[in-house]
């Protein structure tokens, strides 16, 4: 049977199972009031980036594996033509939220939680460019 | 949303001895996705693919797209 994933795809997906698992534990903890400031949420964000750097190389290993004439070759047109689009959306989603940290800094939140919205904001930045690569993908483009 | 070009791929395939997309597709340096996603319709190639995909048939241009805008 044909392979209905190219590896590309399959790298998109990883990415959005790897940031949803390891930041969704991270920023959910915080959210629950699970970690306090200072040594503990950032022992837990060590701890979350070293398991999302460690899934998304695992992963995107076993990925190469299913389709390893994928990784040998570099991105086709269409590839590129859909990382470009993904990333220029990225941009635009990364810029809005980094204007918008100026809400919480205008209601008084510390700086570790400013941090941790400009974190945030990276990691849903990450996220719509994973997801927009998905949905092209499955469009055709 | 599909593109205003029509094409042959799937006919010229099959007439090459069903060549599979995935033949296609190494011989034009693409994946099979984008060789799938260029002959559903969804995907226009760039000039240059569209060239080498021509050669890999040994037919003009023109017989492997059509413009239906």
């Amino acid at each position: 049977m044909a392979e209905t994933m190219s590896l590309r795809e399959k790298s998109a997906w990883v990415s959005v199972v790897t940031v949803v698992v390891c930041f969704g534990a991270y920023f959910g903890a915080i959210a629950a009031g699970l970690v306090h400031r200072g040594g503990e949420t950032f022992r837990l964000l060590v701890l979350c980036a070293g398991a999302f750097l460690a899934l998304q190389i695992g992963l995107n290993a076993a990925a190469a594996l299913t389709t390893p004439k994928d990784g040998r070759t570099p991105r086709d047109e269409r590839e590129q033509l859909i990382q470009a689009r993904s990333l220029s959306l990225g941009y635009y989603v990364l810029a809005s939220l980094v204007v918008a940290l100026g809400v919480p800094f205008h209601l008084g939140h510390p700086a570790p939680d400013l941090l941790n919205f400009a974190l945030l904001d990276v990691v849903v930045a990450g996220l719509v460019v994973a997801v927009a690569q998905i949905v092209m993908f499955r469009r055709g483009i | 949303m599909a593109v205003p070009i029509a094409n042959q791929i799937r006919r010229l395939r099959f007439e090459a001895g069903e060549m599979t997309q995935s033949e296609l597709a190494g011989r034009i340096g693409m994946t099979r996705q984008t060789v799938a996603a260029i002959e559903a319709g969804k995907y226009s190639p760039s000039l240059e693919a569209a060239f080498r995909i021509a050669a890999v048939f040994g037919v003009a241009l023109e017989d492997v797209f059509q413009w239906t805008g």
